[in-house]
């Protein structure tokens, strides 16, 4: 690869960038300017318009009005072939690998694949494939099939194939990485931030994040977008991470109060599990959660609270112990049980789990508990419409609009209606969240968070499984450490304040 | 705590994406990458021991070669629509097109009608007649975007009435060459030739999974086609191909089956579908697409005629034959699926 050094042409430069979805105005003459070698941070809240602007840039959408230039020169994306050959290459927030390919296959697919009269010269497409990966230091074997690897070095795979040689024609690619980091552990996100150093020497990212510490970390400048429209362009030394935060969701950050609600002693929990034990998942789990308290559940990857959290809303089987729910205790626990005795459960696979794609938002949050939307069977919208359109002021949902196909929704957006759905109805008792702020920005994050709370404090026993140790000691009243299966802690948070060091060393 | 974004901050990520992948990498393990072939094989040896202790005419090297010629359509038929299958659609229009494609090559050799014998150009025309109904299958799927089940069961009847019409209104076109009538059955070197023809379509098919372009595309598209359009590749272009491969070669199944028979008929397809698809699924092509490949649709093939073939020879009366058939081939594809059932699985 031939690295110009093109510091004073710009690699990428947008001007007045304008898009439309019928109503919704999701680009507003945005342009900006990218120079080889620069790590741009591009922030801001789920809908503000940062994925319209990705698709753009790689082609998957065209731009109403408004002109794109690489490497000085002006062009048309017409579809994601252009905007690779281009040099423009996506690390995308959930992994887009073909799995049942080799590495080497990955990494070339998209541009020329070495080949004759359609026949694959597998040695050329190996080697070619080694040499990209050297550049960003990986030894992966380019024959290996993608299903046999590691999270991590699938996301190498990625960064390689954002980067391929061959397919840049100025010589200096531009690599998007889209919330890459949202799905990684903490040693896997400093492996990436080093690759990130590195790729600088190659050419130009633009590193998509909603951890704002990592943006201030690894970017020369930032870019906040808000409701569509270029809000900041700033340089990295010149901003706070209280700044951003407030450029991003256009106020301050609102203190979140975080008073602990007292138990009377002879007072039955709204949930409790004794004994509760599924093979080779977790064994003897006993807890129990009073009306209006939280109880977060931390552990690492294999500790079984996942299993155990979809135990307790009868999504999955457990092997002996018992459930019991206002001290009645539960037989054939099944997910349709579990909703009419009103537990909720807010899962972590969202768009698989949580929600109905193209169901509008007003449908999918009366879907469970219709409340005056149906009588019977028979459904009113007009009814539907109304407590959507409640939710959605409540919740803030954008766009403002509940006849929208939810699949269309941003994923935080389609977080606040997932929530909407549980939160409608009137009986309530038991909230279950498993990673309710996975992949969501600190404004939607805080909608969220308040939801909990309030549910909380409407009455609902709610367990928090958190994406963070911080988050699960500042919403717990009581946080629970599990660990290969077992409970290896409790700690009342009414009378201890465990620091995060306390519950990894009882992680691991 | 004051910003929500600030107890990000020196987080300690206790994330769990990792847990579903540490699941595939073990299942894609070298050891489960023989577990299935070798399950089939070892079912279709469980097969042969008990229809031979059933029927001593069972295991002979004539009724071995009989099992041969009965497998070598659905195979040259399997091929096409393991491929079909790898990019995640289905096609139901085989029989309809082996009726076309059958009545073309018929009327176009020396048949009791009279009329030109155009020798083997009659070979090309039906099977260009099966390459034309797989073109407009696949460009209505890929471009008007209606699924592949209803494009092609629609399909199937058109290719039956264009079967229908060429037939017209005279006898019955039969095939005067009686060389051709046996030629499919004929054994060249110890195997018929059918399986001989079959085999070199499995081995090119097997060589364009592996190694050309098409092939691999083919593999992204069921994988993901999503990423595959993202990624710039021509999906469209390339599932209307496999359309157009999968009725090639149901043509050249039902011009194959013509000589069989000796005779046009619209119906000369008829039952070949019934075996296809399940013994595409049984060889551990996945529905859903990206997964499998050629030599499994042979194994499962294989499986499925002998079964066929033992059943009738153990005596089992024929007014049971299609029901029997029937429940052990659901209980054959439960049995393959059931190493595949996942929490996440939706099926429809």
């Amino acid at each position: 690869m031939t690295t110009k050094a093109t510091s004073q042409t710009s690699v990428l430069r947008l001007s007045n960038i304008d898009k439309k979805f019928g109503q919704t105005h999701a680009l507003k003459n945005v342009s900006l300017e990218i120079n080889h070698g620069e790590v741009i941070g591009l922030i801001g809240e789920n809908g503000a318009g940062k994925s319209t602007l990705l698709k753009i840039l790689t082609g998957i959408y065209q731009p109403d009005s408004g002109s794109i230039e690489v490497n000085g020169k002006s062009t048309k994306f017409r579809g994601p072939r252009d905007s690779v050959a281009a040099g423009i290459g996506v690390v995308h927030q959930e992994q887009s690998l073909f799995t049942n390919l080799t590495v080497a296959e990955n990494i070339a697919s998209g541009s020329k694949v070495a080949s004759r009269f359609g026949i694959y010269r597998w040695g050329q497409i190996n080697r070619a494939a080694a040499e990209t990966l050297s550049i960003i230091g990986s030894s992966l074997d380019p024959s290996t099939k993608v299903s046999n690897l590691s999270f991590v070095d699938r996301q190498m795979v990625e960064i390689a194939r954002a980067i391929r040689v061959d397919s840049t024609m100025g010589g200096s690619p531009l690599v998007i990485l889209d919330e890459p980091t949202s799905v990684l552990e903490r040693s896997e996100t400093a492996i990436l931030e080093r690759e990130i150093r590195k790729l600088k020497a190659h050419g130009s990212v633009i590193f998509v994040s909603h951890r704002l510490d990592e943006i201030m970390r690894n970017c020369d400048r930032i870019m906040v977008m808000r409701n569509g429209e270029l809000v900041a362009d700033r340089v990295t030394s010149t901003v706070t991470e209280d700044e951003l935060f407030k450029l991003m969701v256009g106020h301050e950050a609102r203190a979140v109060s975080s008073s602990h609600r007292v138990v009377a002693a002879d007072e039955q929990p709204v949930i409790s599990v004794e004994n509760l034990s599924r093979k080779g998942k977790y064994s003897n789990v006993s807890l129990s959660v009073h009306a209006g308290r939280l109880t977060a559940i931390v552990g690492s990857t294999g500790s079984g609270r996942e299993e155990l959290a979809r135990a307790l809303f009868g999504a999955e089987k457990f092997d002996s112990g018992s459930i019991a729910i206002n001290g009645t205790k539960v037989t054939g626990w099944r997910i349709a049980k579990a909703v009419k005795r009103g537990v909720a459960y807010v899962p972590a696979e969202r768009k698989v789990e949580g929600m109905v794609g193209g169901f509008s938002a007003a449908e999918n949050i009366t879907l469970t508990h219709p409340g005056k939307a149906a009588v019977g069977p028979i459904v009113f919208p007009l009814a539907r419409n109304k407590i959507a359109r409640t939710w959605f002021n409540t919740l803030d949902v954008r766009p403002n609009d509940i006849a929208l196909d939810l699949a269309r929704f941003s994923g935080g957006n389609q977080q606040k209606v997932v929530m909407a759905k549980w939160l409608n109805s009137p009986e309530l008792s038991v909230l279950v969240l498993d990673h309710p702020l996975r992949g969501l920005d600190p404004g939607a994050a805080q909608t969220v968070n308040e939801q909990i709370k309030l549910a909380c404090s409407n009455g609902a026993a709610v367990i928090l499984l958190s994406d963070t140790l911080e988050e699960a000691l500042e919403m717990g009243d009581d946080v629970i450490v599990m660990r290969d299966g077992e409970i290896s802690a409790t700690f009342d948070m009414t009378k201890e304040s465990p620091s995060t060091l306390d519950l990894l060393e009882r992680m691991v | 705590m004051a910003n929500p974004q600030s107890s990000a901050t020196n987080s300690v990520s206790v994330d769990t994406a990792a847990i579903h992948f540490s699941d595939k990498k073990s299942k894609a393990s070298l050891f489960s990458r023989y577990t299935e072939p070798l399950a089939l094989l070892g079912a279709l040896v469980v097969l042969v021991l008990i229809f031979s202790s059933l029927n001593p005419r069972f295991a002979t090297i004539g009724n071995l070669q009989n099992i041969l010629s009965q497998a070598g359509l659905p195979l040259i038929i399997g091929i096409g629509a393991t491929f079909v299958i790898l990019i995640g659609s289905i096609d139901l229009s085989v029989e309809g097109v082996m009726g076309a494609s059958g009545m073309v090559f018929v009327l176009m050799s020396a048949n009791s009608r009279g009329g030109t014998d155009f020798g083997p150009w009659a070979i090309v025309a039906g099977i260009a007649m099966g390459v034309v109904l797989g073109l407009v299958s696949g460009l209505i799927y890929t471009r008007i975007k209606v699924p592949s089940f209803i494009v092609t069961l629609g399909m199937w009847y058109v290719g039956l009435g264009v079967a229908t019409i060429l037939f017209g209104t005279e006898s019955i076109p039969t095939l005067t060459s009686d060389e051709l009538a046996i030629w499919s059955s004929q054994i060249t070197l110890g195997l018929p030739n059918i399986i001989w023809v079959a085999s070199v379509v499995l081995v090119l098919a097997a060589l364009t999974l592996r190694f050309t372009r098409f092939g691999r595309v083919v593999l992204a598209i069921g994988n993901n086609e999503e990423i595959a359009r993202g990624s710039g590749l021509a999906v469209a272009y390339n599932k209307t191909l496999v359309f157009v491969l999968a009725g090639a070669l149901s043509g050249m199944a039902g011009i194959i089956a013509t000589m069989q028979l000796g005779s046009g008929s619209a119906t000369v397809g008829s039952g070949n579908l019934f075996i296809t698809i399940p013994a595409v699924v049984i060889g551990g092509t996945a529905l859903s697409g990206g997964k499998g490949g050629v030599f499994g649709t042979a194994l499962g093939v294989i499986l499925l005629t002998t079964l066929n073939n033992g059943l009738i020879l153990s005596g089992v009366s024929p007014n049971f034959q299609s029901a029997v058939s029937g429940a052990i081939l659901v209980l054959a594809i439960v049995a393959t699926a059931w190493s595949q059932r996942d929490r996440l699985r939706i099926s429809k």
